[in-house]
């Protein structure tokens, strides 16, 4: 509702005629910022890298127990499954795993398996994950590229996809050297103590993160909050970003094109050149854009508008974290798992992977602060300089069946002027680099390839 | 061509026929269009535990204590006490939700200074009592009044919204059962299935018609036959769907919180033209000045303020889990309502302004009731039965009431309703007050202003009551 209230809104249609002509150019300007405590230090910031380990302790988990112990959980009403939210008997079951089974040391390990770092940028404490590459033959170089994560996904979501891009299989292979940040306010990364974080200022770090790396190009690819900072990161420095790689693309501006592809897409589908999926997700538009979205949104409006409230039970109560997180991770994996009674979690992820991601966010406290993204950027409302300005790196798209939104290559091309690659892949949601993280690989594969070649 | 030949080539007894039946019908059609809607809602029934429902029905109505245990405050304590904290941003003061700084105040007042055992004390001066009514134990407080000599007592049913309980009523009470006039009140203040001590529903489905149904037998088994009913919230809505339902047992409707809107594009048109020329389309001042700016006021308000509505209404389970296990962040969960629906403005305070209303320890009774209970997942249920698939049955505001209503319009209640739009709904309004002050919880902050104005509405439907 709150969607459609400002796609009505800023609805120009004088606008509209002017985006069919190609506009000037333009690039996203921004200015500097600073997140710390207090007043900015006259002295130069500190641009160290200081290499990081996850650690636990005893007394962390012992808290942990202690509180999943005292869980006090309340009845789903009779063959509600999913669709009041989680279903209280396989939270237990859930909550039975993560207190018995779930083994932390363990996962903390994995976790360190590839080298973690931490700099200071703007302020903050900025977290990433460096993956490098082994045995590189001679001569060949690796390929640059920054990963970024959504909500409520972390740089964990990428460590089924790492190995596929840093030591792939087949020597015709690219192999990439990956960088993946937490963004500030998320896991490990620290969170901005000032008002107004949002996705441009991300762009912006993490464009500062890749100098101090000493990468002069590389490639982007990201999903949820990734596809935006991605994309605001390729419209601050065109010349930077050699490709921007997505797998989430919802239309950011509403054009006449749009609209009209809207009213006659299903009679006249070859005119607006959609495929049968496209005109499956988008038809009928009322249910598929508006209701399904409003059902889906409510954590979306609330953390839009009231993140403090929203975060203060869930960084209290892990259970309730679970519960808050996970309910995500099964409804958009696949819209259909609402009406299982066990949501469907574990047909494609395994217990272990979404308690790390949701451990990531118990251990640091960082629920609220990544709820407060939400408002920083929705806040403004929609009519924001990045969404009017187009985008001229040459783009990849990965459309996943079962991702939350639909958006037909039309739709996208109206913001992504040099668009390369625009992928049906054959299953999968909205966790696409943790649930299908080899057809992830092999589209982004096939993307810098063709993007290397014209080079 | 054809057709006008043929009537003129009827004879005089055959045209006489057809007069009568198109002037009948044209009367019928007339009588249809100009006719009161009289629409009442179907009364229904309802079971709202798992498997069938038994041959006979327990009408007992047994007494209820409220209690608490050396345990359940140990409990409350420790989790208190192992809070986990998120420093708010700087200047952020409540307009990120509820601030870090005051909340840890109120978790130290609630931890070392609120007393449970002495709040439950204040509880149980009323009588409690629990009746299962359509396989749920419903709980409701029941307040004889003092009655002076040559006063008729009239009974009263109050019913409160989310998050508020019946608590929210302890300061009126005592203003509605010990008056100085003619008449005096007995009160029944029942809490909604799902909230307090008032057993949650079992099955999927129960919305405010059926809350509604459940407060009509109630009313019946404790033998009232006609009384009035008061709300505000979903009381508001209750209490509506109470007068639609049975009519002939609403002596009197009074709201504060009017839910009502004037149909298409008449709400439309004053909207646009009521800004300039108010008394066009029977704006007044007073309407003026609380509904414009229209989108500031309304449009962006309610978007910034129904996030809560959003979740609740669509995943009430995720949403009630992780604050039934953080009784801080319950507190932070609820008061934040308490401090923003009391006046919009105070979301620029870095306490909220919660003080200056309400005193800490009503507040934390009210959330201890959610607490105690483990209510506040079937009460955020209630949105999504509410607003789910019968969203046109159960939120309904246009279908006409008839009972004699009195609205009490107060000045920093969420929506304001003018009175031209309220007569569209409401077809015998007895008064329309524009309140001085008070917000959206009217019988908690302003329990005088509230009173006075029941009472002077009360006085006016009883005396053009036929003796």
């Amino acid at each position: 509702l709150w969607f459609c209230i400002k796609l009505l809104s800023t609805f120009k249609f004088s606008e509209g005629k002017r985006g069919l002509i190609r506009k000037k150019q333009e690039s996203l300007k921004t200015q500097d910022g600073w997140w710390g405590v207090g007043t900015p230090l006259v002295s130069p910031e500190d641009d160290s890298i200081r290499p990081f380990r996850v650690e636990t302790t005893q007394e962390q988990l012992e808290d942990l127990h202690r509180r999943i112990d005292q869980t006090r959980s309340f009845p789903s009403l009779e063959d509600s499954r999913f669709h009041y939210g989680f279903n209280s008997s396989y939270l237990r079951k859930v909550v039975s795993y993560w207190r018995n089974d779930f083994d932390w040391r363990k996962q903390v390990d994995k976790l360190n398996r590839y080298p973690h770092f931490k700099t200071t940028i703007e302020g903050i404490d900025v977290h990433y994950v460096h993956a490098k590459p082994k045995n590189l033959p001679e001569g060949v170089r690796s390929v640059p590229l920054m990963m970024v994560h959504g909500w409520p996904g972390s740089f964990y979501e990428f460590y089924g996809i790492l190995p596929l891009l840093t030591e792939p299989a087949s020597p015709e292979d690219i192999a990439f050297e990956v960088i993946c940040p937490s963004i500030p306010g998320y896991g490990f990364s620290e969170a901005p103590h000032k008002k107004g974080f949002d996705s441009v200022c991300a762009a912006r770090v993490f464009h500062k993160l890749m100098k101090r790396l000493g990468f002069s190009q590389f490639y982007v690819q990201g999903g949820d909050w990734g596809w935006l900072i991605t994309t605001n990161m390729a419209q601050l420095e065109p010349k930077t970003v050699k490709g921007l790689h997505v797998n989430f693309a919802p239309p950011a501006k509403p054009s006449l094109t749009m609209m009209m592809s809207v009213l006659l897409g299903r009679h006249f589908p070859k005119l607006f050149d959609f495929s049968e999926h496209d005109i499956k997700r988008t038809f009928p538009c009322v249910q598929k854009l508006v209701v399904d979205a409003v059902k889906e949104t409510g954590y979306l409006h609330i953390q839009a508008t009231k993140p403090d409230t929203a975060g203060r039970a869930l960084n209290d109560s892990p259970v309730g974290l679970a519960a808050y997180i996970l309910e995500k991770f099964s409804t958009w994996t696949d819209h259909e798992f609402t009406n299982l009674e066990d949501g469907g979690l574990e047909r494609k992820f395994s217990l272990d992977d979404l308690l790390t991601n949701v451990m990531i966010y118990w251990t640091s406290c960082s629920i609220i602060s990544s709820m407060r993204f939400y408002k920083e950027n929705f806040g403004k409302g929609l009519d924001q300089p990045h969404s009017k300005i187009p985008v001229i790196v040459p783009t990849g798209v990965a459309v996943f069946p079962n991702e939350l939104m639909h958006t037909p290559k039309l739709w996208v091309k109206q913001k992504y002027h040099k668009l390369v690659t625009y992928t049906l892949m054959a299953r999968g949601g909205h966790f696409a680099a943790m649930e299908e993280p080899e057809l992830l690989a092999q589209d982004i594969q096939m993307f810098v390839k063709i993007v290397e070649k014209r080079m | 061509m054809k057709r006008v030949l043929a009537i003129s080539s009827l004879d005089p007894c055959q045209l006489k026929v057809l007069l009568v039946t198109s002037v009948g019908i044209g009367g019928l059609l007339c009588y249809l269009a100009l006719r009161k809607k009289t629409k009442n809602i179907p009364v229904g029934d309802g079971w709202w535990r798992v498997g069938e429902k038994p041959l006979s029905e327990d009408r007992t109505i047994r007494p209820f204590v409220v209690e608490t245990s050396e345990e359940m405050i140990q409990d409350l304590h420790q989790r208190i006490n192992q809070t986990r904290y998120t420093e708010s941003l700087e200047d952020g003061r409540f307009h990120y939700g509820f601030n870090s700084a005051y909340l840890k105040k109120v978790a130290k007042y609630w931890r070392h200074e609120f007393d449970w055992e002495k709040q439950v004390r204040v509880l149980n001066k009323y009588p409690h009592f629990k009746t299962n009514i359509e396989g749920l134990d419903v709980h409701f407080i029941h307040v004889k009044p003092v009655q002076r000599a040559g006063q008729k007592v009239l009974p009263l049913m109050m019913v409160h919204g989310w998050p508020g309980s019946f608590y929210e009523f302890y300061k009126i009470l005592p203003l509605l059962t010990e008056t100085e006039g003619d008449f005096v009140f007995e009160v029944i203040c029942p809490s909604i299935p799902g909230y307090g001590y008032s057993e949650a529903p079992h099955t999927q489905g129960f919305t405010c018609l059926d809350a509604a149904r459940i407060f009509h037998k109630l009313m019946d088994r404790l033998d009232f036959s006609d009384y009035y009913v008061q709300g505000g919230d979903w009381g508001a809505f209750i209490t509506c769907s109470m007068a639609l339902m049975k009519p002939e047992c609403i002596r009197g409707l009074h709201l504060n919180m009017v839910n009502a809107k004037a149909g298409g594009a008449l709400s439309i048109i004053s909207l646009l033209v009521g800004r300039y020329l108010p008394f066009l389309v029977g704006f007044t001042r007073e309407d003026v000045c609380r509904i414009y700016p229209f989108m500031q006021k309304n449009v962006y308000k309610i978007l910034r303020e129904s996030g809560y509505m959003h979740i609740q209404a669509t995943k009430p389970d995720t949403a009630g889990c992780g604050l039934n296990n953080s009784p801080v962040g319950l507190a932070a969960y609820i008061l934040e309502k308490f401090s923003t629906w009391t006046d919009y403005k105070n979301r620029d305070l870095e306490d909220g302004g919660l003080e200056r209303k309400f005193s800490l320890d009503d507040l934390l009774t009210n959330i201890m009731i959610y607490w105690t209970t483990g209510s506040i997942i079937p009460s955020m249920r209630f949105y999504k039965e509410n607003m789910g698939a019968n969203f046109q049955k159960t939120m309904d505001n246009t279908t006409k009431i008839h009972v004699p209503t009195g609205l009490a319009a107060f000045p920093h209640e969420l929506l304001h309703c003018p009175r031209v739009w309220a007569r569209s709904r409401f077809t015998d309004i007895r008064s329309y007050t524009y309140m001085p002050r008070g917000g959206h919880f009217a019988a908690f902050e302003e329990p005088v202003l509230l009173a006075q104005d029941l009472l002077q509405f009360v006085k006016k439907v009883e005396s053009k009551r036929p003796k």
